[in-house]
């Protein structure tokens, strides 16, 4: 009989609860949207991050201390320590490889450069040697091959992702170069001429790089040129080796824990400490990678994204507590709506002696089938809902994810039996008589 | 005839008033639905305006956003010229956002010997003079801005301390091209940029090393503002010190342009999500009330009450209780924004006049719209009503 009773009501009006059910399966869509973009949104976020460019930076730990001004590094020829570039593919190796977006070694020497432009054919010397000329060996797009067999492919362009660049960059070991836009200006080269380098005497005119690019950074790297790291080796008889690695990494943001020095943790926390993706513990495993460097942490970078992602995290929650709390609401009214409009229908079942739980759980366990097919239908429609959001905000689809369907579910149980709980429990004190008389 | 279309007019408004006090629960229903919806609206749109000026303020913690640098000449000497350092006093004090205080850092770069307290020996380093165009108090406050104190002070990078096994508290002992300068270290930086490679005293200081008074090598600044405001910004100051070049640091002026972006668009979503769902919400107390009020639409119909007056009347509740539930709404969200804004950025967010009557117009809006449901009162006949069927 009960079965038959909740089975009449959806078949007899089905107008009615598909209504009912539609105001449900909405609110419900909403609230899947809302939690699956937020729950997804703090790695999509970080990833945005990563515009800032490197939070690392490795540098030889036996080497003498720089004298850099205005990108000129003035220490003599060939004092500090390099670093080997056979040793880079151990970044990826890591705990935390996955983590690694990118890297790029440099290399950098101070050059003289005399620029030909191209005219009729002919190459013609358009100035005298240019002193102190700051050369960047690096890489442009290089490709990594990994211990798993695989290629990673990174350079400058993902560690400095600000610098724009007119032209294109240098193939990884043309005699090619791509000069900064100040050095471009002073000196009227354009892309399309070449410059020929020499670090150190010249005895010479050595075969000339063609520009392929003008960089503008906003930085010093304005006044230098860029040429590939293999082509800086062998211009500054360094083969195989460089000198400075940017990281860029994808972090968690530190907290009080993450700043700890690792020396002073007893083994539990270390473990919990290097399992967490701090920028601390990552610059820790590829110090550990790499022995014989000194990794750093860019603290500006470092910490302001990590300040800056902490309060937008907080600020998205607040936002889908938000959402979950509107959709909640239109929900609650809209199953307290069903309940009341059947009155009379209550009224009725009492007349004919129907007890108060009986009457109630009946309207129950209407409300929770309704609540279910609701929900999961609400739960199909939120993941498109979220797919289009976070294709439109982030580029990228939410992956679907289990919790947010058991959440939702019971969100949508316990939201409606909290919103039918109210009218039911006016309708238990209804006298029949009146209700039927229509009053 | 004027006599009657006042007479109408009273009579319109006292049913409103009688349907409005009718059934006090269900109104209340659709005013708070209303209410939470104008409020949580207003809540967002402030705190999307107010996460643009407070994302602005974090972003500037990431470092200097402008530079100055001495003018592009032709001499090969570029990298050693100069700039003067009044220039300095000559930045706008304040950021293009209106009113933070611009920070103008002014450098000398030369290279010097340093001796240490236990060396007698001389280890070259880069020698950072430092002078900030604002007073020393606020400077003091800016943890990663930290400068040296007097002109006997001086910050040493944590890699020139490592080099010279330099601790907290040591004299050190500069030697420039032109004479001699003692400083004591008072703090060992760890920034993981160029600075940890410099020893940084006061300008002055480096002048006299360099024999260079009143010359400067470049201006860093950190000004607030939106992409837009910083722009502007470059275009007047460009104007002001027509001497010098002046660029904008791309590095975090293009993330922040990206980032401002993502989290704006995901509060736009938001605040139309919440009004959907407040659109359900007074849908459905509205469904009841259309179920409830057959008979008195029944009435009014069966004693000459056009339908387009009967609709008329049902539109203007509905518009009443959006403006109602909207002012309630709109205020309280302002000041829940200001909450949140404490809780999330740790400083109260600004209210902004212009959230408000938007959010009462949007409120308004989804009250009418989701009147959709008295739609059925339309088709009522007042015959059938009263025979009691459905």
């Amino acid at each position: 009989m009960f079965l038959r009773l909740v089975a009449d009501s959806f078949t007899r009006r089905p107008r009615r609860k598909l209504l009912t059910g539609a105001a449900l399966a909405l609110g419900m869509a909403v609230a899947t949207a809302a939690l699956s973009v937020s729950l997804d949104v703090g790695d999509r976020l970080a990833r945005e991050f990563r515009s800032l460019g490197a939070n690392l930076v490795v540098t030889p730990a036996a080497d003498s201390l720089p004298l850099e001004i205005g990108g000129v590094d003035y220490r003599p020829a060939n004092s500090g320590a390099y670093l080997a570039v056979a040793d880079l593919p151990k970044i990826k190796s890591i705990y935390w490889h996955n983590n690694i977006i990118g890297f790029a070694p440099l290399l950098e020497a101070r050059a003289m450069a005399l620029p030909f432009a191209l005219e009729n054919g002919k190459l013609r010397q358009t100035a005298n040697w240019i002193e102190d000329v700051p050369l960047i060996g690096t890489w442009a797009d290089h490709g990594v091959p990994l211990p798993d067999g695989g290629e990673f492919r990174t350079g400058i362009a993902k560690t400095n992702p600000w610098w724009r660049i007119d032209g294109q960059w240098f193939s990884d070991d043309a005699r090619e170069c791509v000069v900064g836009t100040a050095f471009a200006q002073k000196n009227k080269v354009k892309i399309g001429d070449e410059i020929s380098f020499a670090v150190g005497d010249v005895t010479k005119i050595p075969s000339p790089f063609k520009v392929m690019g003008i960089l503008s950074s906003g930085g010093p790297e304005d006044n230098s040129v860029l040429v590939a790291l293999s082509q800086a080796q062998l211009l500054t008889g360094r083969p195989g080796q460089y000198r400075k690695l940017y990281v860029s990494a994808l972090t968690k943001p530190e907290d009080s824990f993450a700043k700890r020095d690792p020396k002073t943790m007893n083994a539990d926390e270390f473990e919990r400490w290097s399992c967490s993706p701090y920028v601390s513990s990552i610059a820790y495993s590829i110090a550990q990678a790499l022995p014989g460097t000194d990794v750093r942490v860019i603290r500006r970078v470092a910490e302001g994204e990590g300040n800056i992602l902490t309060h937008v995290r907080t600020l998205l929650w607040l936002v889908t507590f938000a959402a979950l709390l509107a959709a909640a609401l239109a929900v609650g009214a809209s199953s307290a709506a069903s309940v009341m409009e059947r009155r009379s229908e209550i009224a009725l079942m009492k007349a004919i002696g129907a007890g108060r739980g009986s009457v109630g759980f009946l309207l129950a366990a209407e409300q929770l089938l309704l609540a279910l097919v609701g929900g999961g239908i609400g739960y199909a429609l939120g993941i498109i809902l979220a797919r289009m959001v976070g294709e439109r905000i982030f580029g990228a689809a939410p992956e679907p994810s289990l919790l947010v369907f058991v959440i939702i579910l019971g969100l949508a149980a316990g939201v409606t039996m909290l919103g039918s709980a109210i009218p039911l429990r006016r309708a238990a004190h209804f006298q029949p008589a009146p209700i039927l008389r229509g009053e | 005839m004027g006599g009657s279309l006042v007479g109408n007019r009273k009579m319109f408004w006292r049913i409103l008033r009688r349907m409005l006090l009718a059934n006090r629960g269900r109104v209340l229903v659709i005013l708070l639905a209303l209410a939470a919806g104008a409020a949580i609206t207003a809540a967002m749109l402030n705190l999307q305006i107010d996460a643009k000026r407070r994302l602005t303020a974090e972003f500037s913690v990431l470092g200097p956003n402008i530079l100055i640098v001495p003018a592009q000449t032709d001499s090969d000497a570029t990298s050693r010229a100069t700039l003067d350092e009044r220039i300095l006093d000559e930045v706008p004090p304040t950021s293009p956002d209106g009113w933070t205080p611009v920070n103008a850092l002014g450098y000398l770069y030369l290279l010097a010997d340093a001796s240490g307290p236990t060396s007698r020996t001389y280890q070259p380093v880069v020698i950072a003079g430092v002078r900030s165009s604002l007073a020393d108090k606020r400077v003091a406050a800016m943890r990663h801005n930290r400068r040296p104190v007097d002109g006997h002070s001086c910050i040493v990078g944590g890699k020139v301390a490592a080099q010279m096994h330099l601790q907290v508290g040591d004299q050190l002992s500069l030697h420039g091209v032109a004479g001699e300068q003692p400083c004591r270290v008072i703090f060992l930086r760890n920034m993981g940029d160029a600075g940890d490679a410099q020893i940084s005293p006061e300008l002055e200081v480096a002048q006299r090393l360099a024999g260079l008074p009143g010359r400067i090598s470049l201006i860093e600044l950190t000004a607030r503002g939106t992409s837009e405001q910083v722009n502007d910004y470059l275009e007047a100051l460009r104007k002001r010190v027509p001497n010098a070049g002046v660029h904008g640091v791309y590095q975090f002026s293009e993330a922040q342009g990206k980032i401002y972006s993502k989290i704006s668009g995901l509060l736009t979503a938001t605040v139309v999500l919440v009004l959907v769902l407040t659109a359900l919400c007074v849908m459905a107390a509205m469904t009841n009330v259309a179920m409830e009020r057959r008979n008195d639409v029944g009435l009014m119909k069966a004693i000459g009450g056009a339908t387009r007056r009967v609709v008329r009347l049902f539109l203007t509740e509905a518009a009443l209780l959006g403006l109602v539930g909207g002012l309630i709404g709109a205020a309280s969200g302002i000041l829940l924004s200001m909450e949140l804004g404490k809780a999330v950025f740790g400083v109260a967010a600004r209210p902004r006049l212009i959230v408000y009557p938007i959010s009462v117009g949007l409120t308004i809006l989804v009250a009418i719209a989701s009147s959709f449901p008295l739609r059925r009162l339309a088709s009522v006949r007042p015959a059938a009503v009263f025979r009691g069927e459905a």
